[in-house]
C-alpha cells in the first residue's frame, strides 16, 4: 500500500479517527496547556479543597493546589513516562526478538528462555520491590524500570515474525545479492513490520501510563514532579473521593482514561487497516 | 430442448469504496443438457465470476448489474438467498471450487459435513438414511468409504477433491459447475479427479459439467463444448475439437498456440509469443477487449463492440469475422 | 581413459535432512544423494511434482540452505567447504545467480523497483561509477525487453506479473552470472506471457553461453527448452534423458506414469 492510500484508509476508519483526535487533543492541552495557564502546581498558598471558581477552573486540592495546573503538568510528565518506557520496551524486544530469530540455534534458546522468565515475573511485584530498593525515584528512573519488564511479549512477537518473513523469497533475493543478515533485518524485515510496530508502541505506551498510575496510587512510583498516578496518590491519601472533591478526581480519571482508551482505539484500527481479514463484510 | 442454463445478456461488476471492477461485460451462454463445457481464460478475465453468478451465488460487493440467469426457464436472479439456498444450490446447480480445504468444515468428519448438507435440503432424512446415503454413493464412484470417518485434513488433496466433488453431487445437482478444480493437484492426481468427473456425467449422476480452467489441454480431454473468456467477456464458443484446432477468433488462436505439451506437434511448431497484458478490468478498453494485443486489429476494432457473429456451429465475436457494430 | 573437462557445475550425492517437530522428532529426507552436472551453454531442466526435492536441490546450489552430505562443485570449487572469505562469496554471487518463482513475493513491497538492481551494485568492479552501473542496468532492461524508463522508479504493485519475472532476470544477468538457477520461474504467469519468458532464457544461452539449472513441475515446458532433463520424484533423480527421448520411451515408472497422465493437446486419454 502507498502512502496516500494508507492515510485515507486510516481517515476512513472511525476507531482511528476518534482515538488520534482525543490523544491528539490530549496531548496537546498538556503540551499547550502549561504556557496558557502558568500557575505552579506546586503552590500550596492557596486556600484548601476550594471547588472550581473563576481563579481557580479545576478548584483547589486539600493541601490548596491549583487542580488544573496538576493535571496540566500530570497529563505531559505521564505522557513522557509512557513514551519513555514505550521506547526502552520497544528497543529491547525488537532486539531480543529479531537477533533470536536471526542468530537461531543456542543464541535463539537461551534469549527465549530469557525472555520466558520475564514474561512469567509477577511484572507488578517486581516493579515494586525494585522500586523500594531506591530512595528517591525520578520519573525517569520509573519509566525506565516500567520498560525493562514489559518488553518479552514484543520479543516473542517479534522473532515469530522474523522467523516468518525471513523464508519469503524477497529476502533470498537479497541474500543472493550478498546483503548480510544485518542488512536485510533493518531493510527487508523491520519495514514489513512498521505497522506492528506501531500498533506495539501505542500498546507500549498505554500500558506504561497506566501502570505508573498504578505504582504511584500505592506510593511507589515517583518521588518528585507530577503526574497523573502522583495525583491519584494524592487522591487516595487524603480520601478525596469520599470528601467529595469531586473536582479533583473526575478530571483526573477522564483524563488517564481519555489516554489510554484512545491509544489502544488506535492500535485495533491499525490492526484492522494492515490486517484485511479483521474487516467486516 | 431449452437449455438447461442460461446466461442472458450479464454483467456483473466488484463495487467497492476503492472503485468497479468489471468482471463479467455482456455475457450471454447457454448450456445444453448433456454437454461439458469448459471456460477457459487467463487469470483476471472473470471466470470465477462467471461460476458465481452462474448459480447466483451474487452477494456484495459483486452484483448483478443486468441481465438474466435461467435453470430450466426460471430466473434465478429473482429469487432471494434463502430460496436459492434451500431449493437451487446443491439440489439443481453444485459448485467444486478450487480450494477446498476453505469449502470443508476442518473441525467435522466427512460424514457429518455430508449430513448437514444434505439436511438444508431433506430435512425428513434421519442421520442414518443420509450416511448410506453417502455410503452407496461413495461405493458408486469407487472412493474408499473409510474417508466418511475422516476428518479433511486427514484426506490427501486429491482425495479432498474427489470427496467435496462426491458431496456436490450427492443430490443429483443437473448441474455441477467446477471452478479450477485440479489447478492446485499434481497431474496424476488431476487425472485421478477428471476421471471421477467423468463418472459423474457417465452415470447421468449430472446432466452437464461447467469446467472452468486456465488449462486448454485439460478441457481438451474432458469438454465437448468450449468457451474463451477474455476480459470479462466470451470471445469464441464451439465445438471442442474445432476450436482448438481452427480457432477463428485471434485471441483463440494466440492462446492455444502459447500452450506448451510435451508433444512434437507442438514443439515444431515454435513459441508464439502475445505482447502485452490483459486490460485492467477496473477500467476496460472501448471496443473490442483484444484490440490492443490483437495483430490484427483495426480501428474499427479499436472503437466498436464486435457483435456475435454465427459460423457453422460456432459463435466468434471479432469484426474480422464479420461481427458488426450494434 | 579420456580426461573429460570438468562441467560448469557437479552435483554430487547430494542429501538433505529436515528433523521437525519439537517432541516427536521426524526426519524428512528432501533430498537423497542426488547426482548431476550442468555443461556450459546448456539448459538442464529439473522436473518434479510439489515436494519432490526440487526446490531444496535448488537453494542449496544458489547457497541459501546447507546441505545434509554430499558436495556442489561450481568450476571445481566445493560451494559449501571451499568459499570462506567475504570476496569468495561475493565471487560466488557473481558466478550463480537466480530466479524464483513467484515474481509477486521476489519484491519487497516496501522498494521501488530500482533497489534490486542497486543491492547487486556491490558485485559489479569497484572502479565503476554509478553512471556506468545504472548504464549496465538499462542494457540489462532492454536486453529483456522491458524500456527502462517504464519499469524503474516504479513500484512493484505497478508492473505486471510477466514484467516482474522479467525485471528479476535482468537482475540476475547485470552481473553476468555464468549459471543462472530459474525456480518455476514462469509457474505462476499466464500462458500467454510464459512464451515471452522461456524464448528469452532460450536467447540467453545461445548468446550468452549461460547455462541454466530450469526447476520445473511441468514436463511441457521442459521438454520445449531443455537440453537435458532430470526427473526427480520424492528426493531422488530417477530418470535423465535427452527430452525427446524422455518423452518418448521413458523407463522408469514414476516417469511413465507422469508422462501418461499430462493432458495434452493432441492426443486425447483413451481411459476416461
Amino acid at each position: 500500500m502507498r502512502f496516500p492510500r494508507i492515510v485515507s484508509e486510516l481517515l476512513a476508519n472511525k476507531k482511528f479517527v476518534t482515538g488520534i483526535s482525543v490523544f491528539l487533543a490530549v496531548l496537546i492541552i498538556g503540551a499547550v496547556g502549561p504556557l496558557l495557564y502558568p500557575v505552579d502546581p506546586e503552590d500550596m498558598s492557596f486556600p484548601s479543597s476550594m471547588p472550581p471558581c473563576p481563579e481557580h477552573p479545576l478548584g483547589t486540592d486539600y493541601v490548596g493546589r491549583d487542580v488544573l495546573a496538576q493535571l496540566l503538568r500530570g497529563i505531559l510528565s505521564s505522557l513522557y513516562v509512557g513514551f519513555l518506557a514505550g521506547v526502552v520496551a520497544l528497543a529491547i524486544g525488537v532486539l531480543v526478538g529479531a537477533v533470536a530469530a536471526m542468530r537461531g540455534g543456542v543464541v535463539d534458546e537461551g534469549l527465549m528462555a530469557f525472555t520466558n522468565a520475564v514474561l512469567l515475573m509477577p511484572t507488578t511485584l517486581v516493579l515494586i520491590l525494585i522500586a523500594a530498593l531506591f530512595k528517591t525515584r525520578s520519573i525517569e528512573l520509573v519509566a525506565l524500570l516500567i520498560g525493562i519488564t514489559s518488553w518479552p511479549w514484543l520479543a516473542r512477537v517479534v522473532r515469530g515474525e522474523f522467523l516468518s518473513l525471513k523464508e519469503r523469497d524477497f529476502v533470498y533475493m537479497s541474500l543472493l545479492a550478498g546483503d548480510r543478515w544485518l542488512s536485510i533485518s533493518l531493510f527487508d524485515l523491520l519495514p514489513n513490520m512498521a505497522t506492528y510496530i506501531a500498533m506495539s508502541f501505542a500498546e507500549l505506551v498505554a500500558g506504561a501510563i497506566l501502570q505508573e498510575a498504578g505504582i504511584s496510587f500505592i506510593g511507589l512510583g515517583p518521588t518528585e514532579g507530577v503526574t497523573l498516578g502522583r495525583i491519584f496518590f494524592w487522591i487516595q491519601t487524603n480520601n478525596a473521593v469520599i470528601r467529595g472533591l469531586w473536582w479533583w478526581w473526575l478530571p483526573t480519571t477522564v483524563v488517564i482514561v481519555a489516554i489510554a482508551a484512545s491509544l489502544v482505539l488506535v492500535s485495533i484500527s491499525l490492526d484492522e487497516v494492515f490486517n484485511p481479514r479483521l474487516r467486516g463484510g | 430442448m431449452p437449455p438447461l442454463l442460461k446466461l442472458d445478456d450479464v454483467y456483473a461488476q466488484y463495487i467497492t469504496r476503492y472503485g468497479t471492477v468489471y468482471a463479467v461485460n455482456g455475457v450471454s451462454l447457454e448450456i445444453g443438457e448433456g454437454e461439458i463445457l469448459g471456460i477457459v481464460g487467463e487469470s483476471g478475465c472473470g471466470k470465477s465470476t462467471l461460476a458465481r453468478v452462474m448459480m447466483m451465488n451474487v452477494k456484495p460487493p459483486l452484483h448483478l448489474v443486468r441481465g438474466r440467469v435461467l435453470l430450466q426457464g426460471v430466473e434465478l436472479n429473482r429469487l432471494p438467498r434463502d430460496r436459492l439456498k434451500r431449493e437451487v444450490w446443491g439440489k439443481q446447480v453444485s459448485l467444486v471450487p478450487q480450494s477446498v480445504m476453505n469449502a470443508l468444515n476442518p473441525t467435522m468428519r466427512v460424514r457429518d459435513i455430508i449430513r448437514d448438507f444434505v439436511k438444508v435440503h431433506n430435512p425428513e432424512l434421519d442421520d442414518d438414511e443420509v450416511y448410506s446415503m453417502a455410503r452407496d454413493r461413495f461405493e458408486e464412484l469407487g472412493l474408499d468409504i473409510r474417508a466418511l470417518d475422516l476428518y479433511p485434513f486427514e484426506l490427501s488433496g486429491g482425495m479432498r477433491q474427489r470427496v467435496a466433488i462426491a458431496i456436490a453431487t450427492l443430490l443429483n445437482p443437473k448441474l455441477l459447475i467446477a471452478d479450477e478444480p485440479t489447478s492446485a493437484l499434481d497431474v496424476s492426481t488431476q487425472k485421478v479427479v477428471l476421471k471421477l468427473l467423468k463418472r459423474l456425467w457417465n452415470e447421468g449422476i449430472v446432466k452437464s459439467i461447467v469446467f472452468i480452467t486456465h488449462d486448454i489441454a485439460v478441457v481438451r480431454q474432458i469438454a465437448t463444448r468450449i468457451a474463451v473468456m477474455y476480459a470479462g467477456k466470451i470471445v469464441e464458443v464451439g465445438p471442442l475439437e474445432e476450436v482448438i484446432f481452427k480457432p477463428l477468433h485471434p485471441y483463440t488462436e494466440l492462446l492455444i498456440s502459447s500452450i506448451l505439451t510435451p508433444e512434437p506437434e507442438v514443439k515444431k511448431r515454435g513459441l508464439v509469443e502475445i505482447r502485452g497484458a490483459p486490460p485492467d478490468l477496473r477500467t476496460p478498453p472501448r471496443g473490442c477487449p483484444f484490440a490492443e494485443r490483437c495483430p490484427y486489429a483495426t480501428d474499427r476494432c479499436r472503437r466498436e463492440e464486435p457483435r456475435p457473429v454465427v459460423i457453422g456451429s460456432r459463435l466468434i465475436y471479432c469484426h474480422l469475422r464479420g461481427g458488426g457494430a450494434a | 581413459m579420456v580426461e573429460l573437462p570438468e562441467p560448469l557445475l557437479r552435483v554430487e550425492n547430494l542429501s538433505k535432512v529436515f528433523v521437525v517437530g519439537l517432541f516427536t522428532r521426524r526426519r524428512i529426507d528432501a533430498v537423497k544423494g542426488v547426482s548431476f552436472t550442468i555443461g556450459r551453454r546448456e539448459i538442464v531442466s529439473l522436473v518434479g511434482e510439489s515436494g519432490s526435492g526440487k526446490t531444496t536441490t535448488a537453494k542449496i546450489i544458489l547457497r541459501l540452505e546447507k546441505p545434509t552430505s554430499g558436495r556442489v562443485l561450481f568450476e571445481g570449487r566445493d560451494v559449501w567447504r571451499d568459499l570462506r572469505s567475504r570476496e569468495d562469496i561475493l565471487w560466488y554471487r557473481r558466478s550463480v545467480q537466480g530466479v524464483m518463482q513467484d515474481p509477486y513475493g521476489a519484491f519487497n513491497p516496501f522498494y521501488r523497483v530500482d533497489r534490486v538492481f542497486k543491492q547487486m551494485f556491490k558485485l559489479l568492479p569497484k572502479d565503476m561509477d554509478d553512471e556506468e552501473r545504472w548504464g549496465l542496468v538499462e542494457k540489462a532492461l532492454i536486453e529483456v525487453g522491458l524500456n527502462p524508463r517504464y519499469v524503474l522508479g516504479k513500484y512493484p504493485h505497478e508492473l505486471s506479473g510477466g514484467e516482474r519475472q522479467r525485471v528479476m532476470i535482468a537482475r540476475a544477468l547485470l552481473v553476468e552470472p555464468k549459471l543462472l538457477i530459474a525456480d518455476e520461474p514462469v509457474s505462476m504467469l499466464d500462458a500467454t506471457l510464459r512464451s515471452g519468458i522461456l524464448k528469452l532464457l532460450m536467447k540467453l544461452r545461445d548468446e550468452r553461453g549461460l547455462s541454466i539449472l530450469f526447476i520445473t513441475h511441468d514436463m511441457g515446458l521442459a521438454y520445449y527448452v531443455s537440453d537435458r532433463i532430470l526427473v526427480m520424484y520424492r528426493g531422488e533423480l530417477v530418470e535423465e534423458g535427452h527430452p525427446d527421448e524422455l518423452i518418448e520411451s521413458p523407463r522408469h515408472p514414476y516417469t511413465k506414469r507422469l508422462i501418461s497422465d499430462i493432458p495434452l493437446l493432441y492426443r486425447k486419454w483413451s481411459d476416461i
